[in-house]
């Protein structure tokens, strides 16, 4: 059978720029390969600077994930240089962090996912009732009646009569993959449209503690955002009321809109829990310290590893095992470019060795992307929403356990269906669900500490550079929303020395490494992956989009 | 040997010294004198002021409405500056319109002879073979130097002062003639470090330049320090000087 | 902008007839229209100006490339807040790029772009976010298998007007940073033929986006610049004379250490970095994310956002005086300048000691006096 060559590039409705070539046979992946086009050397351009402000530099590695960069910097930095934030601190860190998972999750499945499942047209000809009847049955959200839902659908109608589709444009709409009902595509349209509006309204929590969004601000040593109720330039009363109505309506909004759009349309694409599986192994490092950094045991999303699918075992995590490979890559190591480095003797030399642009493809060089290919004693790691899942899972996590039980339940399948293009999505909506239940506890221990007289925010005992040792290394870990992400610094006399991230995205869109593992884009590809046209890559946006990509992530 | 010692701790006004044949020369004619001391009042005024902005070393309390400490200190800063900037226009007028010792010639080691007598006034300060140094009745090459540098330097804190204050007025005047200054310098940051870095010049040249002018008065006995004060000084009546 | 959206009109209509057929009354307009006026910088008196401008518009093209960036700027425009009637305007161009939104990929998506660009030749409006990497032949960014500038060069081609969004776009940002290994630049620096609208931030507040798009919209034409392509009715004042905080400024009022005392006050953040001095911005007056806060509104000092090369002129955020050169000097010159005018100091009496000795030694060989002296 003949093999076709495929090329998507762009991918598009992701973070940045993604190339995906691939190899097919008879209407299944047969090779494929993750191309990262931009590379900026963020970590070169902190070489010498100082080290608080380190996280604004890293926070511009991503604007989607605008939080993580800052937060996994600035506790690098308060790792090397023994500070402590204070409790309400890494609170307001939580909450920060907190909607941020959840607003980038909701955004991802409607905005950046859902056209991969929802054929926008066939919306046109869908029953307002009908829709209506299917809403109610899966949810008490008010805005599902059929004057709402025949309210879209006329909207979409003259859109769609006026001849310009705007980013509908060339949709693949009508491919044979789509399988929804006409009624539960006008669904998740009109949902589409009512998550911008609602995204708008919870991200301001970031602008509260933050000064803004995106790219809100930090500080080594805690927040910046002095609390005094009495005052009326801080964080006071009304903005704690503010903050309160935000994280009501963020869980409304996932409980009653996404989670149970995600769940219906899942529903109708359950041949996906057993495609785009991908690297077996696992990695979360854990999120969301309920006491402090460096109080491992308490992180709401535990820590582990789980090596090959066994659910088992939950091994534990050092970071001292991670190593970053640039056998397929465009950089240059000084020992060469067959070893591995731990981030702490990275090294970042760009070499590009790639065809001089234009060019046509890239698949079969040896050098083929600027990604990295960071590895866990050796092994490929999928990290991200399902790792994290499967870790606590794994690890007896009660809420954890409950949520994908119930899931697995509703659409008939086992725990192996969570290996899969599938099974990414849905830990997403399973740890948002939780998240957006967590936030109103983390609110509320932070108002029980200020009512307790202590509104401490900022340890500065650290904060002179005369107080800190001439040379110090740091780790700040954080677990992102789309995976485990790793800062390390090296300080010395007063400057960084040498700065290195290990991003979600590097992990999951690692190229082959020396052994010729593939990373987990291109795993997930060529584990028994459809492909019906190869000039209509909808399948291989279904599964790339589930790792949800962030490319200026992944390469920095 | 009494009487000598009280003519060298002599302040010599117009007082000529009770020895020996004296002339009297006129130097500094009453405009330089008034900005010099006008400039030093700024310069002063400025240095301090100047200090606290860039590093506001006491605070007030209470409401801010009952204060204006940092507007009251801006405020004396500027002013400071407004008179500085009058001594200097003057003293630029003055290029032209003053005395030999006072004119642009004199003011800058412009001619080759000047240069020969730098490095002489050089080891005369270091003492190596100071009867070798050379005489002037105005500013000698090291003075012109320093002065010219001091100058140079005042000029940049003008040009840097008006491009930070012009921000506050966009599209003023001010604003609109310093606006070069900012990319020039690779941005506005930059000028504020570049004034404030060199307030210090300032605070390096004042000592020794008072000192070297005591210490002149003191060993020449001619009402060197004076000058500044009465316009002129003493000197033996068969000295010849090289501006002369 | 709220992207995308349903709200199309028909080919020929006119942005009147279609508000009518929303049913926007014309007294609504008109005070949307006086508003914008406002937000421009033209008073609220600019308002049946801008209505009668505004009605006679036919559906304009945005095309949105993202070149070497980090999308913020396309998240701070999904952001942005406006009046539900100003929605009804952005929400009608139509967005026919935009990688982050749109629905196909690859050769599809690539189709589109040409679609977009041929049917509306010479009035598209055309957006930019991110930078150009110029070094090496602009192999640090490309797409499509082509370098981010020859993407922007051929977008530029038939644009009607450029907008570059954000830092990036304006100066390279945090790539061009100190020591820019990939030779990023902004827009305007490979775009030499057509004017280039810096909207610029890293990223920008949203609203002045849509708000320099709603000029566009309704002039045919871009608003008035600064010397660096900024729209003045934005960045047209310091963020230092607009601030909340300058009665405590004035006042000799600072916050000395985050979370002190006068933190907790509201006291101004000069003292820990505050570059609103050398910063100019609409932050304090527009605010960010529908008005809820802003940088220093939230109790961080401004790190200068909105002026080109912030992160090396800025930094260290929390001195008030740069890094020059990346030597640290900025911490050292005042010990430095002190070193030296205590140094000074000391050299002065250090010499007038010596010269006493000497003059003591010179005086027993020779009289510097004439014997006669004191006796005229
Ligand atoms: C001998 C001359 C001068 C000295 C020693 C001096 C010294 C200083 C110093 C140390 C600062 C604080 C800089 C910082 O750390 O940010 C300052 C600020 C300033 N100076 Fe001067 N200055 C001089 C002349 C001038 C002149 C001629 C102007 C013209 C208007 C001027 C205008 C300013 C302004 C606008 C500021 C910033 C104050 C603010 O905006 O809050 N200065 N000066
Ligand atoms: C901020 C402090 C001062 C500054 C910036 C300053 C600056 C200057 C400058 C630029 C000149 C050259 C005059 C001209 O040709 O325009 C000069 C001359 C002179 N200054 Fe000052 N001065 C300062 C303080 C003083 C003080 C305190 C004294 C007295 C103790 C003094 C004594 C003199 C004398 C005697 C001359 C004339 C010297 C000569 O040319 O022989 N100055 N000064
Ligand atoms: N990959 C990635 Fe991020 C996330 N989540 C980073 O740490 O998206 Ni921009
Ligand atoms: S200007 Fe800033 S926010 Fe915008 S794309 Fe560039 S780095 Fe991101
Ligand atoms: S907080 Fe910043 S911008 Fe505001 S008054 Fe103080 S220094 Fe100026
Ligand atoms: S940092 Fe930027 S967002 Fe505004 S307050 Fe300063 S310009
Ligand atoms: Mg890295």
């Amino acid at each position: 059978m003949a093999t076709t060559r495929v090329v998507v590039d762009p991918i598009t409705r992701i973070e940045g720029h993604l190339r995906i070539e691939a190899q097919t046979e008879g209407g299944r992946i047969t090779n494929a390969w993750a191309h990262s086009t931009q590379f900026r050397g963020i970590e070169l351009v902190l070489q010498g600077r100082d080290p608080r402000d380190a996280w604004a530099f890293t926070q511009r590695i991503c604007g989607v994930c605008t939080v993580v960069h800052a937060v996994a910097s600035c506790r690098a930095v308060e790792d090397a240089l023994g500070i402590t934030v204070p409790p309400n601190a890494n609170l307001i860190r939580n909450l920060v962090h907190g909607m941020q998972f959840i607003q980038d999750h909701v955004i991802h499945f409607y905005h950046l996912h859902a056209l991969d499942w929802v054929d926008v047209v066939s919306a046109l000809s869908a029953d307002p009732a009908g829709t209506a009847r299917v809403a109610r049955t899966i949810s008490p959200w008010p805005n599902n009646s059929e004057t709402y839902f025949r309210g879209v659908q006329d909207r979409l109608k003259t859109f769609v009569s006026g001849g310009q589709l705007g980013v509908f444009t060339n949709g693949y709409w009508g491919h044979p993959a789509y399988k929804l009902p006409p009624e539960v595509n006008l669904l998740a349209v009109a949902h589409y449209l009512e998550a911008l509006d609602w995204q708008r309204d919870v991200i301001r929590l970031h602008t509260i503690f933050g000064g803004k969004n995106p790219h809100p601000n930090f500080l080594v040593g805690g927040m910046a955002s002095a609390i005094n109720l009495d005052g009326t330039a801080t964080i006071n009363a009304e903005r704690l009321v503010d903050i309160q109505g935000m994280i009501r309506r963020a869980r409304t909004f996932v409980e009653q809109v996404y989670w149970p759009d995600l769940q219906a349309i899942a529903g109708y694409y359950k041949e996906w829990a057993a495609i785009g599986g991908g690297v077996p192994h696992f990695l979360a490092v854990g999120e969301f310290p309920e006491g402090g950094v460096n109080d491992v045991d308490r992180l709401y999303f535990p820590r582990g590893i789980i090596l090959d699918r066994d659910l088992t075992r939950v091994h534990p995590y050092d970071h001292k095992l991670v190593k970053e490979y640039i056998t397929s890559s465009w950089y240059q190591y000084a020992a060469g470019d067959g070893v591995g480095l731990h981030p702490w003797e990275g090294e970042t030399k760009p070499v590009y060795t790639g065809p001089k642009p234009p060019y046509q493809f890239l698949q079969g060089l040896d050098k083929y992307t600027w990604m990295k290919a960071p590895r866990y004693e050796g092994r490929p790691m999928q990290v991200g929403p399902l790792a994290r899942m499967l870790v606590a899972y794994a690890s007896g996590h009660e809420e954890v356990r409950a949520e994908v039980g119930a899931v697995l339940g509703k659409l008939g399948v086992g725990p192996a269906a969570l290996f899969s293009t599938l099974g990414r999505t849905a830990a997403r909506g399973i740890e948002t669900v939780l998240l957006a239940r967590q936030m109103e506890r983390w609110l509320d221990q932070l108002i029980q500490r200020i009512k307790s007289g202590d509104t401490k925010t900022f340890d500065g005992s650290h904060w002179e550079p005369s107080t800190w040792p001439a040379s110090a290394e740091g780790y700040g870990y954080l677990d992102a929303p789309r995976g485990a992400l790793g800062h390390w610094v090296q300080i010395r006399d007063g400057k960084i020395s040498r700065y290195q991230c290990v991003v979600p995205s590097t992990w999951n869109c690692s190229p082959r490494d020396g052994e010729g593992q593939l990373g987990p884009y291109e795993a997930a590809l060529v584990d028994n992956h459809p492909l019906l046209k190869p000039d209509q890559p909808l399948e291989i946006l279904r599964t790339i989009h589930s790792f949800d990509p962030c490319m200026s992530c992944g390469v920095h | 040997m009494s009487g000598t010692r009280e003519a060298k701790l002599s302040l010599a006004h117009k007082v000529p010294p009770p020895t020996g044949a004296y002339r009297w020369v006129y130097l500094w004619e009453w405009p330089i004198r008034i900005m010099h001391w006008l400039a030093v009042a700024g310069i002063l005024t400025l240095v301090v002021t100047g200090l606290y902005i860039g590093r506001p070393y006491f605070m007030t309390g209470g409401e801010a409405s009952s204060h204006f400490l940092m507007g009251r200190v801006r405020f004396a800063h500027f002013t400071a500056a407004a008179v500085l900037v009058m001594t200097g226009i003057v003293r630029g007028y003055w290029l032209f319109m003053g005395n030999r010792y006072e004119r642009l010639r004199a003011l800058f080691p412009l001619r080759r002879r000047d240069w020969v007598n730098l490095v002489r006034m050089v080891k005369f300060y270091l003492m190596i073979r100071p009867e070798r140094a050379p005489h002037y009745l105005g500013h000698n090459p090291l003075q012109q130097l320093s002065y010219t540098a001091l100058y140079a330097i005042t000029g940049v804190m003008v040009l840097s002062g008006f491009a930070l204050y012009g921000q506050s007025d966009p599209g003023g005047f001010i604003y609109s003639a310093t606006n070069w200054i900012g990319p020039l310098l690779g941005g506005m940051p930059n000028v504020r470090f570049v004034h404030h870095a060199l307030t210090w010049a300032f605070l390096i040249f004042v000592p020794i330049h008072v000192y070297l002018a005591i210490r002149a008065d003191h060993l020449e006995r001619t009402g060197v320090i004076s000058s500044i004060v009465s316009g002129g000084r003493f000197v033996p009546v068969d000295h010849h000087f090289v501006d002369e | 902008m709220s992207l995308p959206s349903l709200e199309a009109w028909a080919a020929e209509e006119t942005l009147g007839q279609r508000l009518q057929s929303k049913g926007v009354s014309r007294r609504e307009f008109l005070e949307f229209c006086g508003k914008l006026g406002i937000v421009l910088g033209l008073g609220s008196a600019a308002g049946p100006r801008l209505a009668q401008a505004l009605q006679a518009l036919k559906r304009p093209s945005v095309i949105w490339i993202q070149l070497q960036e980090c999308t913020g700027c396309v998240e701070s425009v999904l952001r942005s807040a406006e009046p539900t009637i100003g929605n009804l305007l952005l929400e009608m161009v139509s967005l026919d790029y935009s990688h982050t939104l749109m629905a196909a990929a690859g050769h599809h998506a690539e189709a589109a772009l040409q679609q977009a660009m041929k049917a509306n030749q010479g009035k598209y409006i055309l957006v930019v976010t991110g930078s150009v990497p110029l070094a090496d032949g602009g192999i640090y960014t490309t797409i499509g298998g082509r370098t981010a500038k020859a993407v922007l060069e051929e977008a530029a081609e038939g644009a009607a007007a450029i907008v570059a969004v954000g830092a990036c776009a304006h100066w390279g940002s945090v790539q061009a940073a100190r020591p820019n290994p990939t030779g990023a630049v902004g827009v305007a620096e490979v775009i030499k033929d057509k004017p280039v609208i810096n909207v610029t931030g890293c990223p920008p507040i949203g609203d002045v986006v849509t708000a320099t798009l709603a000029h566009f919209l309704t002039f045919g034409a871009l608003p008035a610049t600064d010397s660096d392509g900024r729209p003045l009715f934005a960045y047209g004042k310091r963020i230092h004379d607009q601030c909340p905080r300058r009665a405590h400024f004035d006042a000799g009022q600072y916050v000395e250490v985050f979370d002190d005392e006068n933190a907790r006050k509201g006291w101004c953040l000069y003292h820990v970095g505050c570059k609103g001095p050398a910063t100019f911005s609409p932050c304090p007056i527009f605010q960010w994310n529908g008005g809820t806060s802003w940088p220093i509104g939230a109790g961080h000092p401004c790190i200068g956002c909105t002026e080109r090369n912030f992160w090396d002129t800025m930094t260290p955020f929390y001195d008030r005086l740069p890094d020059v050169g990346g030597f640290g000097v900025e911490r050292t010159v005042d010990i430095l300048g002190a070193a030296l005018a205590i140094g000074a100091a000391a050299g002065v009496t250090a010499h007038a000691v010596a010269t006493g000795i000497h003059q003591v030694r010179e005086r027993r060989k020779l009289p510097v006096l004439p014997p006669d002296a004191g006796k005229e």
